[in-house]
């Protein structure tokens, strides 16, 4: 054993510089993580205060704090690991793709039956991640088959039990963050049981990247697009709010400003993802907000472009900035089965 | 009117060709699944030192392979989600069945044949409504489907059947998912795997599951020794940071036991690849792809004991010394209790598993 590890020593000197990792952690947390999770609590508790004032679904405040939350998780969702992970925070907050309408069944169970379990926040905390987060929210706030379930006064109190649990589960990730995992990824190295080099914490960010931008390409957009025969419109993300488009373009974004923290020492690299997600704001405006163009073969082919973009940020980060990085994964490594 | 070839044809498929054993493909040691540097797949024959005996053309990247007890036919399946699996005679180097998997359901990837071959049994995803099954197919009429049975939890991926027995073991991953969100995880807040055993009419006989604070490890991969030992491999659903334990062993009416990490081990990124146990069941494999690691160490034992550097490490199963290990980047080691030897560095990337062929 002691051969070995000599011979890793030993591979690890011989390979070429590449950016330090224990500055590319610390950059990523101050500038991406750490702010946009403080975002993310700010504006979550901005909606649970606002769902309390006034909780009638078409309440403009609420409406518009809950497209600022929301905007909020975009800027975060892809950061799928450590305070996320537990106790299902993560899905807490976004339970979606939903096939099976895990949501709807969820909600209108508990509004048909008037369920007191939504009175305590404790309580609510323990009920499926369906009937919770920002899609069990915008069923309340936009969908009419729910609005014409059970009376106003149950649904009411369900909004605004949905509100708090989003701020205080937010709140519970921003404090993990800042007090155990943070200081968690800075420290990797030697004795860090999760991340033993600091190459394996960048490694950790690489692969939030390379996952954001695939769900985003592949059920963002792949699920609304369907095949060319049988486009699915109505699988397109927050329908009803109407926000499937700006979701798509939100998390995008926010993958690029990771990306480009990443690329810090790779100029190149940083010029040309620059460019690829500048490229798809601009085809975004071209699209619909819910991808109902899908739909028709000669708007259709404006979604797929746009799609083709993002996976041409992926090709960017996958064929570039990992080997850059160098984080690159094995085919098995990769496979996840 | 049918012509004189045609009606040859018919007469084969009824069952009039020459019945052929493995001998006839050259009696492979091992198989697996493998893509070629130009991009091809392939499923490849070896024998004990490493050496191709048959590489047959695949349509895409294949997960497992089984072999049928007798004849030379292998089935291999498409990775997960797929919906087809191919089965090859390895001596003529031809495809004899292609199995589509029925409606609402999909592969993942793995399959067993019964002890007299008969009957070939699939893992599967009823994904309407989230559930596993194990599918049922007539090796004796062209792999006609005949049946399925309840896999006993979600998500069945492994399947053994203990030797000398129609006792079958599934590891049932317990994550749901639907081919409309492809891998995307439906339920872990809700997820429980276990280990299911079912008799050959599809009766549970026993199931194991892990203790509540280990429910996010997915029982995934299973390795059967010749008196029923099963050994199983787990991928952690959780943060990293909380990554407990990867594997363990069970006996049929005995207690689950966890095999745990040596302190030292450092990060196996909560994942394995493949397992295997030694002939002898005395020793057990485990490969850990996403740490470039593997581990051998005694089913008796409490923990894992040391652990080995292989860039990519996946495919392990035992070889007539210790085990044989393959690895994404070409090679094909033989590690026994005293010794590692490169057999061979090939132009191949190995696949996830490597089948032991029964000796």
């Amino acid at each position: 054993m002691r051969f070995l590890l000599a011979t890793i020593v030993t591979l690890s000197l011989a390979l070429p510089a590449a950016a330090d990792p224990v500055r590319l952690v610390d950059q990523a947390l101050s500038r991406h993580v750490l702010p946009g999770f403080a975002m993310l609590t700010e504006r979550t508790s901005e909606l649970a205060s606002a769902a309390a004032a006034d909780c009638k679904p078409d309440s403009i405040s609420l409406r518009k704090t809950y497209g600022a939350a929301f905007d909020a998780w975009l800027g975060v969702s892809h950061l799928r690991f450590g305070p996320t992970e537990v106790d299902s925070r993560g899905f807490a907050l976004a339970f979606w793709p939903d096939p099976r309408s895990k949501t709807s069944k969820a909600l209108r169970q508990l509004i048909q039956v008037e369920d007191p379990i939504i009175l305590s926040a404790q309580d609510f905390a323990t009920l499926s991640v369906a009937a919770r987060g920002f899609y069990a929210m915008e069923r309340m706030l936009y969908d009419p088959a729910i609005q014409a379930t059970g009376t106003d006064e149950y649904r009411c109190q369900l909004t605004v039990a949905i509100a708090r649990d989003i701020a205080l589960t937010s709140a519970l990730i921003e404090d993990d963050w800042n007090t155990n995992y943070a200081p968690l990824l800075i420290a990797a190295g030697p004795g860090n049981a999760t991340y033993a080099t600091p190459r394996e914490a960048v490694k950790e960010l690489f692969k939030a990247l390379t996952g954001g931008l695939q769900f985003t390409a592949e059920l963002r957009l792949g699920r609304p697009l369907g095949t060319f025969d049988r486009p699915r419109p109505k699988r397109a993300e927050a329908r009803l709010s109407e926000r499937s488009l700006r979701n798509a373009v939100l998390s995008v974004k926010a993958n690029g400003n990771l990306a480009k923290i990443l690329a810090e020492e790779h100029p190149n690299i940083d010029v040309a993802l620059a460019q690829a997600v500048e490229l798809i704001e601009v085809q975004a405006r071209d699209l619909d907000p819910i991808f109902a163009m899908v739909s028709t073969p000669s708007d259709r082919i404006k979604v797929e472009i746009f799609q083709q973009s993002i996976n041409e940020v992926r090709a960017i980060i996958g064929g570039e900035l990992g080997p850059a990085l160098q984080v690159a994964q094995g085919f098995n490594a990769l496979d996840g089965d | 009117m049918a012509s004189r070839r045609q009606f040859l044809g018919s007469l084969l498929a009824a069952g009039f060709a020459p019945s052929l054993t493995w001998a006839d493909a050259r009696s492979p040691s091992f198989l697996s699944a493998a893509k070629r540097r130009d991009g091809s797949f392939h499923l490849v024959g070896l024998d004990e030192a490493g050496r191709e005996l048959f590489v047959l053309p695949l349509p895409g990247r294949g997960h497992a392979a089984c072999a049928h007890p007798v004849r030379p036919e292998a089935v291999t399946f498409a990775r997960r989600p797929g919906t087809f699996a191919i089965v090859l005679d390895c001596a003529r180097g031809e495809t004899i069945a292609v199995l589509a998997s029925p409606k609402d359901r999909h592969f993942y990837g793995h399959g067993v044949f019964s002890r007299d071959g008969s009957l070939l049994f699939t893992t599967e995803n009823a994904y309407q409504l989230g559930e596993g099954r194990i599918g049922i197919w007539d090796a004796r009429r062209g792999y006609q489907r005949v049946g399925e049975l309840s896999s006993g939890g979600v998500g069945p991926h492994d399947i053994r059947r203990l030797p000398g027995t129609d006792t079958l073991v599934v590891a049932n991953g317990g994550i749901d998912t639907h081919p409309e969100t492809g891998r995307e995880k439906l339920n872990l807040p809700t997820m429980r795997s276990n280990l299911t055993y079912l008799s050959g009419d599809g009766s549970v006989l026993e199931q194991a599951e892990l203790r509540e604070e280990y429910r996010l490890s997915s029982i995934r991969h299973l390795a059967v020794s010749k008196d029923g030992l099963v050994a199983f491999a787990c991928q952690w659903q959780g943060s990293l940071g909380a990554a407990p334990m990867l594997q363990g062993i069970h006996r049929l009416g005995t207690d689950l036991r966890l095999i745990h990490l040596p302190s030292d081990a450092g990060s196996l990124q909560g994942y394995a690849g493949s397992i295997a146990v030694s002939e002898n069941g005395q020793m057990v494999g485990v490969t850990f792809p996403r740490a470039n690691r593997y581990a051998l160490w005694r089913s008796g034992g409490a923990d894992l004991g040391e652990l080995h550097q292989l860039n990519d490490a996946c495919g392990i199963a035992a070889s007539s010394a210790g085990f044989a290990v393959t690895s994404g980047s070409g090679q094909i080691l033989d590690h026994s209790i005293q010794s590692r030897r490169e057999l061979r560095k090939t132009d191949f990337v190995w696949d996830n598993h490597l089948v032991r062929m029964a000796v």
